[in-house]
């Protein structure tokens, strides 16, 4: 249900609807919330990148239609964005590979909805079948917005290399996943 | 233009392209299911972070700055919404200078329109002189935007009002930025950023204009605020 609704939502906001951007904002908060904090590590950060995204949608920056893709990628990819450039323009920006932290996180304490833990539970499950470097890479680009060049210095990897790396990850990792869906597995019954 | 590809999947999700080559990647994406496939990726990996409760209050935080920005910025479209029956014959008036600035906004609003032009061009010279200039600002050879801006001067003051369609969609903090040269050192004339459908509109007020100001322009900045121009000039025009 929430596919087509995302857009019919989008479209009001687009008219300048107040209950449906509050609606769209009740509907992503937490995934949004924990995705920047995963991202910038700082709750604060974390709501003011929010904000930057809720003001771009109402405005409508970088306006969303179906041929962008679904439109959660679109809200988080914009969501990422907003985060990496409150990191650069905040944050100094940390050089060590152990404070990147890791793409799969041990378990934690706050409930998470049933549609959050099955989708976890199949990405997290789709990751281990990545290499222990596309892992890193996945985490240093999509989680920290590193720069290439600072890719390419911690998993020391060519810096002509380090985009189609990524893109071969990402690529790797839909694929783990769409055959996981297409067979209809779900990760607890393995 | 060199075509894009899947290349550039990975600096399409950073937002650094730039929009003519976001606009191309996108006809890219159409057909290639490898790139789909990856912007896909990016719509379930966000579920891998760690549920965090949102703080308390947080929501009315947002939604209200995200709804007063808007309030800020309706400001200066209200002016050109006020009714026609405004342009009047009393709407010259020293103490008030709203009816100036609406008459200036419908002027430039309804350009090329002989009506409005009639309308205008029977208004009264009240008090002191008062010279009204439209202006219809050049884009530079790659924006697609236009602009038109209407100057009222007013013994010591001056007025500006500036409407653009057409606009390029901003990123960030970007802003269009209005600035009024002589000899080409600027001062910055007012702000805006363009609707969903690609307008702007903006108003500036100088109380105490002494300046033979020679040239009106709009840059796009990377944030507002600028006292003199960072970004490039995407219109323009001598006054």
């Amino acid at each position: 249900m929430e596919k087509s609704s995302d857009f019919v939502l989008y479209e009001r906001v687009r008219n300048k609807d107040k209950e449906a951007l509050e609606q769209l904002y009740d509907r992503y908060e937490k995934i949004l919330f924990s995705f920047l904090v995963k991202m910038t590590e700082d709750r604060d950060l974390a709501e003011e990148a929010l904000q930057e995204v809720f003001i771009k949608v109402w405005r409508g920056v970088g306006e969303y239609d179906e041929s962008k893709g679904k439109f959660t990628s679109w809200l988080f990819t914009m969501s990422r964005n907003a985060a990496i450039d409150l990191i650069r323009k905040k944050k100094k920006p940390s050089v060590a590979l152990e404070e990147a932290g890791e793409l799969v996180s041990p378990a934690s304490s706050v409930e998470e909805t049933a549609e959050w833990q099955e989708k976890k539970e199949q990405i997290q499950l789709a990751v281990k079948d990545l290499s222990a470097e596309q892992q890193k890479m996945v985490q240093l680009f999509y989680f920290k917005g590193y720069t290439h060049e600072k890719i390419s210095e911690l998993c020391e990897v060519p810096l002509g290399t380090v985009k189609s790396r990524i893109r071969l990850a990402l690529k790797k990792l839909k694929g783990t996943l769409h055959d996981m869906q297409e067979r209809g597995d779900s990760p607890w019954r393995n | 233009m060199a075509k894009l590809n899947c290349d550039h999947v990975i600096d399409y999700l950073n937002g650094t392209l730039s929009k003519e080559e976001q606009l191309e990647f996108e006809q890219h994406l159409k057909t290639c299911t490898d790139c789909q496939e990856i912007i896909e990726m990016t719509g379930d990996l966000p579920y891998l972070a760690d549920p965090v409760d949102p703080p308390a209050g947080m929501k009315a935080r947002i939604l209200s700055t995200v709804f007063e920005e808007e309030a800020e910025q309706k400001k200066s479209e209200e002016v050109k919404r006020e009714p026609a029956p405004l342009i009047t014959q009393k709407a010259v008036k020293k103490k008030n200078r709203w009816p100036v600035l609406i008459a200036a906004a419908l002027f430039v609003s309804l350009l090329g329109n002989g009506y409005a032009l009639l309308k205008l061009s029977e208004q009264p010279e009240t008090g002191g002189e008062m010279a009204f200039q439209s202006i219809d600002l050049q884009p530079n050879e790659v924006f697609g935007g236009t602009a038109k801006a209407a100057i009222i001067r007013e013994e010591e003051s001056l007025e500006l009002v500036v409407q653009a369609e057409q606009l390029e969609a901003l990123e960030g903090e970007q802003v269009y930025q209005i600035w009024l040269l002589k000899e080409g050192k600027p001062i910055p004339a007012g702000a805006f950023t363009p609707s969903a459908n690609g307008e702007g509109n903006a108003y500036y007020s100088l109380e105490d204009n002494t300046e033979d100001w020679d040239t009106i322009a709009i840059t796009l900045e990377p944030q507002a605020g600028n006292a003199s121009p960072q970004g490039e000039i995407v219109l323009s025009s001598e006054i």
